[in-house]
């Protein structure tokens, strides 16, 4: 079995490493997919990143202008190497197939939780086994927005890499590294800052005694805080001024540039009377926010889906989503309908003026609910079958699986 | 005696009358309230009002009317101890220049130059906190009193319509020819208040002009870091590094912002000509009459404050206040004739000079011929005419001084005639540099900004480039690239562009600015571009006419020509030259006797620079709109969507599972309820 997994796994590996290197072969693609809006925002835009570390090279401070929002850290990272393509195509395909090297450790992790819980749950009764590592990795690593975004060099690559090693290590119970994840993630996009409650949860499950539980969480906060502050601290010495704190993360929540992207706010604010703007900008972030809490108080026997549900929260929610969501598999229809319709619509608006704004904004309207139906869908299915986990059907009261259930 | 609006020949107690009046003026008034124990405020206010009227009015009448009024100032200023007043110059000078350019059309330059002088014993003079502005003779006191209370040190401000054809045009005599409002303005920055004070100013002089200056806000306004340095000989020695490290200089800012939309017109020229001592009533501003000076290829009108020195030592300051008119008449439109008249292009004759005028001249710059005898002129100057400037460059020029010419009762005219319509042979102007700038690409998503400069020149030429892009256009300057004579060129050593200061645009904020110290080497075609991506606005943020797009204004190239080649524009450079060396007159006197022995004037006018300031072309960006009748349906789609997710993700939040007893007659059938 092993062996042949090995073997399997290097192909797919290999597979998609070749895919990647041969993509970045064609610059035209690589920088039309870079300018797509779909692929890269405002904050992400691998031009704009250039932009800053032109700037930054040349003594002009990044921050001090609107082109550039994009964290310090990706500025030191890019600063030596931006120059040789060669060397941006490997850092790219590399931390792309990290990420999936990584869900693969995840889904075997989780193989092996689940198995030990379900002796624990079921007795002996085994359900049928779940995908394996092997294609959770694949479907990554194969699907076209992946693949897109890597070759669009989109820095949300990054955060993403960030947010899949600290689940990675928050389900190997490595706290340190787990919570250092956590905080590069948010400090790259900010958003990410939720999931430290999820891997928390992760952390401490298999602490039973509750005094060693809160010291473990108390001791996990103070570590991420820490590991935040410190990277701001770097962050700072870097670039020698607190501008990048407003520039990065202001815009992030403030949607200052409305360049169209696949989420709802761009035309919402575009439209929006002036004197209302700041009332929704304030409801729609709290939005985004305020599903952390109780969705980790509901879930907390599932972090990993809790992290599903708030990336997908996050992707669907922030200011400027792009198509790489992180575990979005498709609702097949909606999906493609969006990711076709999108650039046409875009180009009807932008180049030959037959269309306008609303069909590009319709298309975002469609992937919202598209991603919407299947958050509600999957969280509904996990509560069902949560429920049907804890309370089984009894041969007592005569009901069979076929009973009516009612939510209340 | 202080409204401006002194009438003539009243110069000798307007010099008296110089010191500030007002703290005696409020003593005065003290004192009587005093005398007469008039303690209540009403009584003190009524007198205060009663003076200052009288005060106000025109001296003409005041001088003859209120015997009383002017009693009151002899004991105002036999009460104070005798200040030694300098003799400070004072002076109007009116002069108007015509020139027939090669492509038939009449080019008129109308300058109005008015002094108004400081004191000698004054440490220094920065325009505000002096007491020049306690009385107005001459200078408008409108433009005083903006001067003084917003502590302006030197003021430009610019209306122009049409564009300059530098290529056919040669230069203009004018400083600015950007198309819309250019104002610019050094500002005192004593108590760090500039930014305040530049607001008011735009806001005033909005009022004043009758112009939208007032949406030179923060947006718009850029303070240029090499180009736009301050004028004039006193600002030369102020910059000197004798005195640069003079920690009494006050420290200054300068403030920078144009509207290329702006339209400018009769509005606008009639506040203009209110500012003249003989408004249009008399002198060359007569001929001022807004029909037919808006009816040409291009007009722009100016106003240049600045402090200037009034001897070689600079030991005599004064501020000077130039009113410039620039137009371009198409004469040859109707029937391809190219004869004109003053009276023609301007409906109206020059009845006298000015009388508050010092000097009053009309000079008519004839056009360089290869073949003789092709035209006529009609009167021929007393004196006849003389040529002016050296080799190439030399020029006609015929001088009328109007105060000689229009004692002998007959209205000043003048006309020429061309003898053959078909067959013209006049030399080409072919100006030192000329630049384009123009975008590319396709569709409103990006674009690029392309620049190109031509140096005619036999020589290099330093140049200083500055461009201001609004915030809506996000520049990358990665994308910078600079072309020499069409080829890619890298320039690594800095060969070409020598220093290169940027400033990024923030949104909503400030625009970028891009300025550049360049080196054009002899006889090249330099091409920069950039490329860009436009900003989606907000929908409030578009104009009314959001599809006719947004205006970007010119790039302005700073360069210093030698005056000595004749390219720069047949001679145009020589009185640009003349208004730099702050002297009164286009054409000095001096000059006159002069020009027949052309001695060391001459060696100091080879080695001699101009400096010209070349405006490219504004642009028009057209920006992706959105649906502006969309917003409710927006909002209503947007929130249905989020409230969507809302309410069905609190749904399962906050409710559980329950198995329902099923009732006896209806079996389950193994479905979810909602409830």
């Amino acid at each position: 079995m092993a062996p042949s997994s090995n073997k399997s796994g290097s192909l797919v590996f290999g597979a998609a490493l070749a895919l990647r290197l041969a993509l970045f072969e064609f610059p035209t693609l690589a920088n039309m997919l870079g300018n797509q809006v779909e692929i890269s925002t405002p904050v992400t835009s691998f031009k704009r990143l250039s932009e800053g570390v032109f700037l930054f090279r040349n003594g002009v401070p990044p921050y001090d202008g609107g082109v550039f929002h994009q964290a310090p850290l990706l500025l030191g990272l890019f600063y030596p190497i931006i120059s040789s393509p060669l060397l941006v195509k490997l850092l790219y395909t590399l931390s792309d197939l990290a990420i999936g090297y990584m869900l693969l450790q995840i889904t075997a992790l989780k193989d092996k939780a689940l198995k030990e819980s379900k002796i624990r749950e079921y007795g002996n009764k085994l359900e049928a086994p779940g995908v394996t590592g092997l294609t959770v990795a694949t479907l990554y690593l194969f699907n076209p927005y992946t693949i897109v975004s890597c070759i669009g060099r989109s820095t949300i690559l990054f955060s993403n890499m960030a947010v899949v090693a600290g689940i990675w290590m928050g389900m190997k119970g490595d706290r340190g590294l787990a919570m250092f994840s956590i905080a590069v993630a948010g400090y790259l996009s900010l958003y990410p800052v939720m999931l430290a409650i999820p891997v928390m949860i992760m952390l401490t499950d298999s602490i039973q005694d509750a005094e060693a539980k809160k010291r473990t969480i108390l001791r996990c906060s103070a570590f991420f805080l820490a590991s935040l502050s410190s990277i701001f601290l770097l962050s700072f010495v870097l670039t020698n001024s607190w501008d990048f704190v407003r520039s990065v993360y202001g815009t992030i929540l403030a949607v200052s540039d409305l360049t169209p992207n696949l989420g709802l706010f761009w035309y919402f604010f575009i439209e929006m009377f002036d004197q209302f703007r700041s009332f929704f900008l304030i409801v729609f972030q709290i939005h985004v926010f305020i599903f952390a809490v109780p969705i980790s108080i509901k879930l907390r026997k599932y972090p990993l889906f809790i992290c599903f549900l708030l990336s997908t929260v996050m992707g669907t929610f922030k200011g400027y989503p792009s198509v790489d969501m992180r575990y979005s598999f498709l609702i097949v229809n909606l999906f493609l309908y969006s990711s076709f319709l999108a650039p046409i619509f875009w180009y009807l608006w932008v180049y030959v003026g037959s269309g306008n704004a609303n069909f590009f904004y319709a298309i975002g309207l469609v992937y919202g609910i598209g991603e919407i139906i299947l958050m509600i869908d999957t969280t509904f299915a996990l509560l069902r079958r949560d429920f049907e986990a804890t309370s089984p059907p009894d041969a007592a009261d005569g009901s069979g699986w076929d009973r009516e259930v009612l939510q209340k | 005696m202080t409204a401006g609006g002194v009438p003539y020949g009243s110069e000798s107690s307007a010099v008296k009358l110089k010191q500030k009046w007002h703290g005696p003026l409020a003593n005065l008034v003290e004192d009587l309230c005093k005398v007469n124990k008039m303690r209540t405020t009403p009584a003190c206010v009524l007198l205060i009002t009663g003076a200052l009227l009288a005060l106000s009015s025109s001296s003409s009448v005041a001088a003859s009317a209120s015997a009383s009024a002017s009693s009151d100032q002899q004991y105002v200023y036999s009460s104070r101890e005798p200040i030694p007043i300098a003799k400070a110059p004072e002076a109007f000078h009116e002069e108007l220049v015509l020139k027939p350019m090669n492509d038939g059309s009449v080019y008129s330059h109308f300058q109005f130059t008015t002094h108004i002088g400081t004191m000698m014993d004054e440490d220094r003079f920065d325009g505000a906190s002096s007491n020049l502005f306690a009385h107005y003779n001459l200078f408008p006191r409108s433009i005083g009193q903006i001067l003084h209370s917003f502590e302006v040190e030197e003021l430009h401000l610019t209306f122009t319509q049409g564009r300059w054809q530098y290529g056919d045009w040669g230069y203009p005599l004018a400083p600015s020819a950007g198309t819309g409002v250019e104002l610019w303005a050094w500002l005192s920055d004593d108590k760090r208040q500039t930014d305040a004070n530049w607001k008011a100013l735009t806001n005033t002089l909005s009022g004043l002009f009758c112009a939208s200056l007032n949406f030179i806000d923060k947006t718009i306004t850029v303070e240029p870091k090499m180009s736009f340095r301050n004028e004039g000989p006193y600002n030369v020695h102020a910059a000197s590094p004798d005195n640069r490290d003079n920690s009494t200089a006050p420290p200054r800012k300068l403030r920078y912002g144009s509207l290329p939309h702006e339209n400018v017109c009769t509005e606008n020229l009639t506040p203009w000509i209110k500012l003249l001592p003989c408004k249009s009533k008399a002198g060359i501003a007569s001929l001022l009459k807004s029909h037919k000076l808006f009816d040409s290829r291009f007009y722009s009108m100016a106003i240049h404050v600045r402090p200037v020195c009034e001897d070689e030592l600079c030991r005599v300051r004064s501020l000077e206040l130039v009113q410039t008119i620039t137009t371009v008449f198409d004469v040859a439109r109707h029937d391809g004739s190219f004869d004109w008249s003053i009276s023609g292009l301007f409906e109206r004759d020059i009845e006298h000079a000015c009388p508050l005028a010092t000097t009053s001249k009309v000079i008519l710059q004839l056009p360089h011929m290869l073949e003789p005898y092709q035209y006529d002129f009609n009167p021929k100057p007393p004196q006849g005419t003389y040529f002016e400037g050296t080799e190439d460059n030399k020029v006609e020029i015929a001088v009328y001084d109007l105060i000689q010419s229009t004692k002998e009762s007959s209205p000043f005219q003048l006309a020429m005639t061309w003898r053959d319509a078909k067959n013209r042979a006049i030399r080409q102007s072919r100006p030192g540099i000329v630049a384009h700038r123009y975008f590319t690409g396709y569709g409103q998503e990006r674009g690029g900004l392309s620049i190109e400069i031509h140096n005619n020149n036999w020589e290099q030429i330093d140049i200083l480039y500055m461009d201001t892009l609004p915030w809506y256009l996000k520049l990358y300057l990665h994308t910078f690239n600079l072309q020499l004579h069409g080829e890619p060129f890298e320039d690594k050593h800095g060969e070409i562009v020598k220093k290169m200061l940027y400033q990024p645009a923030v949104d909503r904020a400030r625009p970028a600015v891009l300025e550049m110290a360049v080196t054009m080497p002899p006889k090249s075609l330099i091409k920069f571009s950039i490329s860009f991506d436009k900003v989606f606005l907000k929908y409030t943020e578009h104009p009314p006419d959001a599809n006719r797009g947004f205006d970007v204004g010119c790039a302005v190239i700073t360069a210093n020509l030698p005056r000595h080649r004749g390219q720069i524009g047949r001679g145009g450079l020589d009185h640009l030259r003349v208004y730099q060396d702050r002297e009164s007159s286009l054409v000095k006197n001096k000059r006159l006797v002069e020009s027949e022995s052309s001695g060391q004037g001459d060696q100091d006018e080879d080695l001699a620079m101009d400096q010209i300031r070349v405006y490219t072309e504004t642009l028009l960006v057209s920006l992706p709109t959105p649906d502006f009748s969309m917003p409710y349906n927006v909002i209503t789609l947007t929130c249905t969507v989020i409230a969507l997710f809302f309410g069905s993700m609190f749904n399962l939040m906050t409710r559980n599972f329950e198995v329902v007893v099923p009732p006896a007659d209806k079996k389950a059938k193994g479905k979810e309820v909602k409830k």
